[in-house]
């Protein structure tokens, strides 16, 4: 079974955002970068597969050429190839663009199960996987936390609300893992030496056909005007409780009043 | 935001701008390595450790192994967290590819080290010991011995151990009465050790015991010590079969609980097979080529401990508010995080210069590690002379100041880090360790005085003296303070003037004399030591800054933690020299009843 994990080359969950001088991105001058923690979970899964299974994984993504250090690290974990369709010098492409250019790069790829994280951490909006199926015209499953290999076919079990949903898919198809699917392994020494070993294969937009003009700056679908960060946290506020009663009026006072949730 | 360990941008700012990582790599050793493949290997077991070893921190310790039938048992957690330290790589790191090792430096090895020590400082040494007895073996062990323990050990499926110590002979090993009688193609070894770290644990169905015995009939004292090889289960015709090593019980330690430290008996039934590693009666200077090493290693737990707690107790400082400044007579207005009192903040800038001074000491004495074994010509001998001289301070100044800094610790946390539910405590306690174990503070400074700055009528100082010199002229073409740099110089004169005094007060009356105030000295030396490190990173921050790099406030630190080391230890090693030089005879004098 061959397998091609799309990642997402994302700032560090720890990281401190900062907006940056023009208003409407970050400010990347303090900014850790990791493989998306979604991400991680697909590859890991995409690896124990083809430890138990046999064929390839490879790994692809769309970033500038900083995101060679995440492709390594995959490929010191356990992955067979690398791609990175280069985005150096690119005006902001949306979720949209990025499926385009992810499916102009994995068409002519031979696979069984394409994996993502269900979502990225950074700007997909959690989009990415439905239009990345539609694309590649392949059926897809989200939330992905259990499997169970048939012949031709995979079992899978879903996060839904308040439950889990069990579907079969036939291959290929698209998997997007969900958090508890699996514990990703780390990076081991002798990895990371013979990761340094192998070439990551750079394709530009153009080699793969796509007028990456229309689908990025203000031809994106999805333009970003202006960002803001969430309000700081207020105070706790303590109610004092030596009467329950008049403690349970004052709350209600506060969230009426105050909070406004009622 | 959790605990990082050991902050990152410090790493990197004494790996490349202090200690010259980029110029190891140029050495045909570690030609296969560039700065991408060291950055992934630190950050790769860094992730590790914040991940996987710093949240099951609290629960080995309030978990101790435990001894069962006769078997030292570690927590069921530890079980399920060795197969991804093990298969991490670290055992094997520095080793040549040839035996399959990653033949990295050990300056790199050891800068991710830290971090594993810092998250759970006593589980490395299931890693660290496991190295080391797989370079004795390497080293000087026969073809046989090589073929059948080497491959396990390297890959961790079995670990190491080195058993020196006995309940009659600690500190002296010349002392040591294990023995061991030839018999056939092996010896039969018998007698007792104690306090051996990873003596027995249910991770691998092989432990490979280091031990130091006495072959019958060997000369008294250190030049009858030999080294043997003596696992707990012996290969026997394709099988593991016991080798009567039997563990007499498990030490309950105060610190380090995550690893089992056991009192063994070696041939109770008199079934205990042994071979020699390299000659006769040479065992102890085999011994030491792990014991320098794992002195090393010791200093980096010492570091890895109190930056831990430094980083624990900065992010408590900062989120505590209490109190308002001292010209705020406002009781009404908010109270202010407690890194605004000035207390505070003379706490965490001492911790800070403790930490990162040591962890500059620390890995400038792994690259010197790296040259005495892999470079070339004139800086080979250099870098082994000076690695000598500085060991038994790397070893003990991360210990004795560290233990300073995790009292800080503690004491920045208030009422709520004197109790068990913040960890500062813990982190006191693991540290204490470090000023003990592979050889005391006190060994160490009769080390330093008694051996090693008069070793080639002082060659090695006048090698560090070389060294700090070269580090005044980098300081002061990077414009930093001429006072600092006139305070480090100055001293390191007296240092010198004293050196040579003591060395002379020993050919007139004798080692005692010399050796009287030996800890005042390793005390003195180290501080200076370290405000020469404090002033080779003012240097780099200084050159930081005139480059225009970022974040200011980063370099900014470096500049204030060394103008206080600088600033207030040197007037103390001032004082310290003036005791030395007296000689001062309190302790030698009292009466034993006067105590």
């Amino acid at each position: 079974m061959n397998h091609i994990v799309c990642l997402a080359y994302v700032p560090d969950t720890e990281t401190k955002i900062k907006i940056g001088a023009d208003g409407k991105s970050i400010d990347e001058s303090d900014v850790k970068w990791i493989v998306s923690p979604y991400d991680e979970y697909a590859l890991e899964e995409a690896i124990k597969t083809k430890e138990t299974k046999g064929g390839t994984v490879t790994v692809v993504t769309f970033g500038p050429a900083k995101a060679d250090v995440g492709l390594r690290e995959c490929l010191a974990r356990g992955a067979n190839e690398a791609v990175r369709i280069a985005a150096d010098g690119l005006a902001q492409v949306d979720s949209l663009g990025v499926a385009k250019l992810l499916a102009a790069a994995i068409k002519p790829m031979p696979f069984d199960v394409l994996w993502l994280g269900n979502k990225g951490v950074g700007t997909d909006a959690q989009t990415l996987v439905p239009m990345l199926a539609e694309f590649l015209d392949l059926p897809h499953v989200n939330l992905v936390t259990k499997l169970e290999w048939k012949d031709g076919a995979v079992t899978c079990w879903r996060e839904i609300e308040g439950a889990k949903e069990v579907v079969e898919t036939p291959l290929p198809a698209l998997i997007a893992a969900q958090k508890g699917l699996n514990e990703p392994r780390y990076a081991s020494l002798k990895g990371i030496m013979a990761a340094k070993k192998k070439t990551i294969a750079v394709k530009t937009p153009a080699d793969l056909g796509v007028d990456v003009a229309a689908v990025s700056g203000d031809k994106a679908a999805v333009r970003w005007t202006k960002l803001e960060l969430p309000p700081a946290r207020q105070a706790v506020k303590l109610i004092p409780a030596d009467d329950p009663a008049k403690a349970a009026e004052e709350l209600l006072r506060l969230l009426r009043d105050e909070a406004k949730v009622l | 935001m959790p605990n990082p360990l050991i902050d990152d941008r410090t790493l990197d700012f004494v790996l490349h701008d202090v200690v010259g990582l980029d110029s190891l790599l140029a050495l045909p050793r570690f030609a296969e390595h560039d700065r991408a493949v060291c950055d992934a290997t630190i950050d790769s077991v860094r992730r590790y450790s914040r991940e996987v070893l710093f949240p099951a921190y609290r629960l080995l310790d309030a978990e101790p192994p435990v001894l069962r039938e006769g078997r030292a048992l570690v927590h069921p957690r530890l079980q399920e967290i060795w197969p991804g330290l093990r298969d991490l790589g670290l055992i094997s790191a520095g080793r040549s590819t040839e035996i399959g090792g990653q033949q990295l430096p050990f300056l790199v090895t050891l800068a991710a080290i830290l971090h594993v020590q810092a998250a759970n400082c006593p589980l490395y040494s299931f890693l660290g010991l496991t190295t080391g007895a797989a370079h004795l073996i390497e080293a000087f062990g026969s073809p046989a011995l090589k073929e059948r323990y080497l491959a396990p050990l390297l890959e961790g499926t079995w670990t190491g151990t080195m058993a020196l110590t006995e309940p009659q002979a600690g500190s002296s090993l010349a002392d040591i009465e294990t023995r061991a009688t030839p018999s056939g193609d092996h010896y039969l070894v018998s007698g007792s050790k104690i306090f051996i770290s990873g003596g027995d644990h249910d991770l691998t169905e092989n432990i490979v015991h280091m031990v130091l015995a006495r072959i019958e009939g060997a000369p008294a004292g250190v030049k009858g010590i030999s080294l043997f090889l003596v696992p707990k289960m012996r290969p026997d015709g394709g099988r593991l079969a016991p080798n009567d090593v039997k563990v007499a019980g498990l030490i309950h330690k105060i610190g380090w609980r995550g690893l089992p430290a056991a009192a063994l008996n070696f041939g109770e039934e008199g079934d205990c097979h042994g071979w020699l590693v390299g000659e006769p009666h040479r065992g102890l200077a085999a011994m030491f080529q792990m014991m320098n090493e794992a002195r090393l290693v010791i200093g980096g737990s010492g570091v890895a401990t109190a930056s831990v707690a430094y980083q624990e107790s900065l992010a408590y400082a900062r989120s505590r508010p209490q109190g308002r400044p001292l010209a705020n007579r406002d009781a009404s207005s908010p109270q202010v995080p407690i890194t605004e009192h000035a207390d505070v903040r003379r706490m965490l800038l001492r911790q800070k210069a403790i930490v990162e001074g040591g962890l500059a000491l620390l890995l400038q004495c792994a690259r010197l590690s790296d040259l005495a074994g892999h470079g070339e010509g004139e800086a080979k001998a250099r870098s082994q002379l000076l690695l000598d001289l500085l060991t038994p301070v790397a070893k003990s100044f991360p210990a004795e100041k560290g233990f300073e800094a995790n009292v800080l610790a503690m004491q920045v946390h208030g009422g709520y880090g004197y109790s068990s539910e913040h960890l500062p405590e813990a982190w006191l306690r693991d540290q204490k360790l470090n000023s003990i174990h592979e050889g005391t503070t006190g060994i160490q400074g009769l080390d330093l005085l008694g051996r090693k700055v008069m070793v080639e009528k002082g060659a090695a100082l006048r090698i560090l003296g070389e060294e700090v010199a070269a580090t005044c002229a980098r300081a002061a073409k990077a414009g930093v303070d001429p006072a600092w740099i006139a305070a480090v110089g100055e001293t390191g004169k007296k240092v010198g003037a004293l050196t040579g005094e003591l060395a002379r007060r020993g050919q007139e009356r004798g080692g005692e004399a010399m050796l009287l105030h030996s800890a005042d000295y390793l005390d003195l030396f180290s501080s200076w030591v370290v405000a020469w490190q404090w002033l080779e990173m003012a240097a780099a921050a200084r050159e930081a800054l005139a480059d225009g790099r970022t974040p200011g406030a980063f370099y900014e630190g470096k500049l204030a933690a060394a103008q206080h080391w600088i600033r207030t230890e040197m007037p103390k090693v001032d004082a310290l020299i003036t005791v030395c030089h007296e000689g001062e005879e309190s302790y030698r004098t009292v009466p034993d009843e006067g105590f």
